[in-house]
């Protein structure tokens, strides 16, 4: 989903961890995937991998299974950073677990890998918010069950601006210029790194999607960020620059930006749903907005979708299925996914339950107006050469032009070989 | 260089007394503003650590000002994660490396130094080349032999601290070996050869004379054997896979592994805290690696 | 082989120090005995679970053992022997893997067995028929047969198995959807079938067709109480290793080289497995035009950056070192213990504050605010003074480590030394200059190595805090001014994007630390010059 992760981890795990079986002789899958725990030796157990804050929703949902199922479920505590390199490394071992935890955009390299199982909702996916469900499908199949969306949207200070966000990037800085607020609006730009990822609503406004999309809204692997519409966002970003107006700047980072807008230096953010206890914490109202438009177009943020994935290995599919299909998706389990770790519901009838919340309906909103972020393995490659035409051009080192030209030639070798 | 050569040959107690002070200061008291230049160098940063354990809000560098708000909320909410569990996981891994590979690479260095074998200098070379292989490459390798031992002996197999601890110790021979041999050839082999014509075997001269005349390097290596196992989280989270099992280093990269959903309040509290038991281990074991030896016997 | 220096052991000394050599004997004995038993379980158990690389590498190690312990000679292996034991083990076998993934193709697309791969192929090319229903199941047994029971839209009960395809089962009863009972079946319930994993298998692998034409699909449940009809469109025959595509009568085979499956036209299936490919990373590794480029920059800067280092926080650490230790001062060891702080943190927590510090806006960057009144200096974006600044965090995070072993190296120069030098007068910079240095070197030389080839490979340092970046403009790598090597490494393995290729990352892991290590070894010789010398 976001690019945002300190991956020291990526580069540990760098996925390294690996394969392994690949060494000896092909690994006889291990026999129990399960061993550790102590299910009664009739019915099998299944392992799930979760993080921190869905782990007790998890086992919540696994209650129930368990009492009526006697099947065991094991929940296993991962960062959740970890869990795509290790699950890409540890199922080929059998020593991966049953079900995982994951976010779409894993997807690709998932199924290249050949490590992850198609879903069967037996026809139920019309109960689930369609972008949601789109985000998860692959070539026409369904290889996750989603059960949350995100996305940024605009985030405004209502004490400072207590008029809901105007349509469009200049309406807005002119309102807050008549705010008494130090600047008009600040974004995480991951300092020096560029976050392509954030500012991809304003992207998207000038008609410039990361890759082409085909019809029925999957992406290809043609860049879509050349042409003219591509050009007008790099001029964009210089004219709004440090070296132009100077409302945007690659001296903030994500600390940063949140600080700012947490002291109420600046009346407007675009900060998703993770950061808004930062900002309540610290004593600010905050109100949702969709993002406005900078070029003309509909402003659509990257919309990440998180779900669970089933095993490729995993010997307890029938049950594993069973679980997810019959136990995760219902009413009380998807709320108590909510009630652990606030993100915005994919499942319709829970993202109704909590739309009363203004800010989970700011959000939804913004989200309904934004696209998922492409799961093609290609997308893991462009992020480097993206970020750092959109830093070089905000911070006034490079000529938006050739660094955007630059960019193109890039992500072409890289692409294309 | 010294200043007695300045002072006047009489003078009344005043001046002598002007004398001493110039030449304390020229000699020792110019040391004190200069200890505090270099502990503000090593500890200015670490004064955003600090603040960022006792601010609620929760991020690291967002701002100039240290220290805007005050509460021991981070510290009390340690108390609701596993940080204890973890520490209590991090102390038992670092000390039983810290035992063995003190005890391996000591009798190494006393080999290398004392014994004239063949090989000697290629196992020394080696043993200097085969530390300098990029460990982000390890885990692969470390993760299928796991893999493999552990089906053998459950007890040596993936998320076991004493799988973790044999990984770390794989490493004990590495750059301890180097350090402790260098000491062990300052000690003067007349010291050997004396105890071997009393009738000393050579573990009896190795256990009860050489390593108490080396303590100040046993010392340091244990010190720095603490501070690399307790802070490495790559070995760590590959062997480690449950969270009951995880060290500090692990369970805490966690919490601010991803941006944004990291909670650096959380994160600088526990680093604080885990930062103690290195500090007060160095306090500890200072006396040993300076001076506090048996300096007599090393002039043989 | 091995040999003492000293003449051999005087043998009366076993007999006068009975007692001191009696107890060393039984605690060797006891000892011994304990390794020998746990070399045996964990032969035996290896046995056991065929695992015959365990088997002989334990029953060889403990045989060393015995032999080096219960030999008269041998001396230094008795003190190698415990260390070296985890050395084999857990990183000389570490760099042999890593020299075998190395002549793999292992990465993304190429991650695991071939029979893996085909599992996923089928997995991923099976899909429901579009528009087919998804009816309530009921799984039932005929003797050895299981089978599916279904209730369709009109109300008819449908039963068939693998061999007999759906077809209305007269005298059927129902429950609502559900069947409920069919003759000459047992119907098995849900408990049941969760209970047994042999049968859940059994129903997993189950495909009821649909009608006696084989294009309607089967019917196939996932989770045991619904099914649907899925059609596959991949063909597997694993006798002639092909995958037919069904709707295209492409036939894609299986090409051991590639370890992909490959058509005629040269298309391919998305998953592929992992297979030897001989040196072919290696000479990627030296003819990848994506970094051919800024390869030697960024060669000269790994060079310069661990050196520079090493050097900058070695004396540093040295002349702390040598400053405070000063019996005459108060409080030393609060100083000192104050002095190691940044040791005491972790290191990517340590970068990740510098690199906010050293934030080139004032209002951000208190580095810049601070100690230079409010200029804006772009630590981090400029190409100088990005590695002037990673020199310097480095430096930070690297001089309590030289302060701590320079201290503890310090206590094994004579004193008298000391003395004599200053009874003959010697200035302090003298006596440092000529005895201190050139005896701390002695020990602390092998150190420095060490320090350089761990700061050679420093990836925490330089990926935290800035990156590599600022990026170099005249080449499409991602790379940057302060990449060192294996960061470049980590960068064009492309294991930080979606695509990783672990077998080139391998290959070029392994020629930098040929590298690394021929410039160690050669360094060595010359201390050992040094040494000999002295």
């Amino acid at each position: 989903m976001r690019k945002t992760t300190l991956s020291v981890a990526a580069v540990a795990t760098m996925a390294l961890l690996a394969s392994c079986s690949g060494g000896t002789e092909p690994e006889p899958a291990a026999s129990e995937p399960a061993a550790a725990s102590s299910a009664p030796a009739a019915s099998g157990s299944l392992v799930v991998w979760v993080d921190e804050n869905r782990q007790p929703a998890v086992e919540a949902a696994a209650e129930d299974f368990t009492a009526e199922t006697g099947v065991e479920v094991e929940t296993v505590v991962k960062n959740f950073e970890d869990i795509r390199a290790d699950f890409l490394a540890q199922v080929p071992t059998g020593e991966g677990p049953d079900i995982t935890i994951g976010a779409h955009d894993w997807l690709g390299s998932l199924i290249v890998n050949g490590v992850v199982d198609t879903i069967d909702l037996g026809g139920r996916e019309s109960e689930f918010e369609d972008v949601a469900i789109e985000a998860m499908t692959y070539d026409g199949q369904l290889y996750g069950l989603p059960y949350a969306l995100e996305s940024v949207a605009l985030v405004r200070n209502t004490e400072l601006a207590p008029e809901p966000a105007p349509a469009t990037f200049d309406e807005m800085v002119a309102a807050a210029g008549e705010t008494d607020a130090k600047l008009p609006f600040v974004i995480n730009t991951a300092g020096a790194d560029g976050d392509a990822y954030t500012y991809y609503a304003f992207q998207t406004s000038f008609g410039a999607p990361v890759f082409v999309q085909n019809e029925d809204g999957s992406y290809t692997t043609e860049i879509g960020m050349g042409g003219d519409e591509g050009y007008a966002y790099a001029d964009w970003l210089a004219e709004q620059g440090q070296a132009g107006e100077g409302v945007l700047s690659t001296d903030w980072t994500y600390d940063i930006a949140n600080q700012e807008f947490s002291d109420g230096n600046a009346p407007y953010t675009v900060a998703g749903p993770w950061a808004i206890s930062t900002f309540t914490d610290a004593g600010v109202d905050v109100a949702v907005d969709p993002i406005p438009s900078a070029g003309g177009e509909t402003a659509a943020p990257f919309v990440g979708v998180q779900g669970f994935y089933l095993s490729a290995q995993s010997e307890n599919k029938l049950v594993a299925t069973q679980f997810l299909t019959n136990y995760i998706t219902t009413d009380e389990a998807m709320q108590a996914l909510y009630d652990a770790d606030p993100r915005l519901p994919a499942f319709s009838t829970t993202a109704e339950a909590v739309a009363s919340d203004p800010i989970v309906a700011g959000f939804l909103a913004s989200a309904q107006q934004g696209t998922p972020m492409p799961s093609i393995p290609e997308m893991g490659d462009v992020w480097d050469h993206w970020n750092a035409a959109e830093a070089s051009i905000i911070s006034g080192q490079a000529k938006p032009k050739a660094a955007w030209d630059k960019m193109l030639a890039d992500l072409d070798t890289t692409l294309n070989g | 260089m010294t200043a007695t050569t300045d002072s006047p040959v009489v003078t009344p107690d005043a001046s002598r007394r002007g004398a001493r002070r110039r030449r304390w200061w020229l000699e020792v008291g110019w040391k004190y503003p200069l200890a505090a230049v270099v502990v503000f160098y090593a500890a200015f940063p670490l004064a955003y650590v600090l603040s960022a354990s006792l601010s609620p809000s929760g991020t690291l560098t967002g701002s100039t000002q240290l220290f805007r708000e005050i509460s021991a909320q981070n510290f009390s909410a340690l108390g609701d994660t596993r940080f204890w569990q973890w520490a209590g996981n991090s102390l038992v891994i670092a000390l039983s490396v810290v035992v063995g590979a003190v005890l391996m690479g000591a009798a190494a260095a006393y080999a290398f130094s004392r014994f004239r074998f063949t090989g000697r200098r290629v196992s020394l070379t080696s043993l200097l080349v085969v530390q300098m292989f990029p460990q982000m490459l390890a885990f692969i390798a470390i993760f299928l032999l796991l893999l493999t031992l552990g089906e053998v002996v459950p007890a040596l197999g993936l998320n076991s601290k004493l799988a973790l601890i044999c990984v770390y110790l794989g490493g004990a021979l590495g750059s301890n070996t180097f350090l402790m041999y260098g000491f062990f050839n300052t000690v003067p082999r007349e010291l050997d050869e004396a105890a071997k014509i009393d009738g000393a075997t050579h573990a009896q001269t190795y256990w009860t004379i050489i390593l108490r005349l080396v303590t100040p390097i046993l010392a340091t290596v244990a010190l720095l054997t603490f501070v690399a196992t307790f802070g490495d989280f790559i070995l760590a989270r590959v062997v480690l896979t449950s969270e009951q099992n995880w060290t500090l280093a692990v369970g805490m990269y966690g919490w601010v592994s991803d941006q944004l959903n990291a909670n650096w309040g959380l994160f600088a509290a526990g680093a604080v805290i885990a930062a103690l038991p290195i500090l007060a281990l160095f306090l500890f074991l200072q006396k040993y690696i300076v001076g506090g030896l048996t300096s007599g016997s090393v002039k043989g | 082989m091995s040999t003492d220096t000293t003449p051999p052991p005087v043998r009366e000394s076993h007999a006068r120090t009975w007692e001191g050599t009696g107890w060393g004997f039984a605690a060797k004995l006891v000892l011994m005995a304990a390794v020998n038993a746990l070399g045996i379980y964990v032969a035996w158990s290896a046995w056991t679970v065929d695992q015959w690389g365990v088997l002989v590498g334990s029953l060889a190690l403990v045989v060393v053992a015995d032999v080096v312990y219960f030999s008269r000679r041998r001396l230094a292996g008795k003190y190698i022997y415990p260390g070296l034991v985890f050395l084999l083990v857990f990183q000389v076998f570490t760099m042999a893997y890593t020299v075998y993934v190395a002549t793999t193709n292992y990465g993304t697309g190429h991650n695991s067995t071939q029979e893996q791969a085909v599992d996923a192929l089928l997995i991923q090319n099976e899909r429901p028929v579009e528009d087919a229903p998804t009816y309530p199941l009921t799984i039932v047994r005929s003797g050895e047969d299981v089978g599916f029971a279904v209730v369709d839209e009109s109300g008819q009960v449908l039963v068939g198995t693998a061999a007999e395809p759906m077809e209305a089962a007269a005298g059927a009863t129902t429950d609502g959807d559900r069947v409920t009972g069919v003759p000459g079946y047992d119907v098995v319930d849900l408990g049941t079938l969760l209970a047994d994993p042999a049968l859940q298998e059994e129903v997993l692998a189950l495909r009821v067709p649909a009608s006696q034409d084989a294009d309607d699909g089967s019917y196939r449940t996932r989770e045991g109480t619904r099914a649907t009809v899925y059609s596959s469109s991949l063909d597997w025959d694993p006798d002639a290793q092909t995958m037919t595509d069904s709707t295209t009568g492409t036939v894609y085979s299986a090409d051991g080289e590639t370890g992909q499956f490959v058509a005629a036209d040269g298309s391919t299936l998305t998953v592929g497995w992992r297979v030897g490919v001989g040196l072919e990373n290696f000479t990627t590794a030296f003819t990848n035009p994506n970094y051919a480029g800024p390869f030697w920059k960024i060669t000269a800067w790994t060079f310069a950056f661990a050196f520079l280092t090493v050097a900058s926080s070695f004396l540093l650490g040295l002349a702390i070192a040598l400053l405070f230790d000063d019996k005459r001062l108060r409080g030393r060891r609060v100083m000192r213990t104050l002095f190691i702080l940044p040791y005491a943190f972790p290191a990517f927590l340590s970068a990740l504050l510098w690199q906010g510090m050293l934030n080139a806006n004032p209002d951000y960057g208190i580095v810049n605010s601070l100690f230079f009144f409010g200029a804006r200096i772009e630590w981090l974006t400029d190409p100088w003074l990005a590695k002037l600044a990673i020199l310097g965090v480095n430096l930070w995070l690297t001089f309590p480590y030289f302060f701590l072993v320079c201290t503890g190296a310090m206590q094994s120069l004579p004193n008298e030394l000391e003395e004599a030098a200053r009874i003959d007068g010697a200035s302090r910079w003298r006596h440092f200059r000529a005895i201190q240095l050139p005896l701390l070197l002695i020990s602390t030389t092998p150190l420095l190595i060490a320090s350089f080839a761990f700061n050679f490979n420093n990836f925490v340092i330089v990926y935290m805090l800035t990156g590599g970046g600022p990026r170099f403009t005249d080449t499409s790598a991602p790379l940057g001014h302060t990449d060192i090597l294996i960061t470049m490494i980590y960068q064009i393995s492309g294991v930080q994007g979606g695509s990783a290729d672990y077998g080139l990352a391998s290959a070029l892991s392994i020629i930098v630390f040929l590298v690394v290590g021929a410039v160690s070894a050669f360094a060595f010789r010359r201390t050992r010059k040094l040494e000999e010398v002295l």
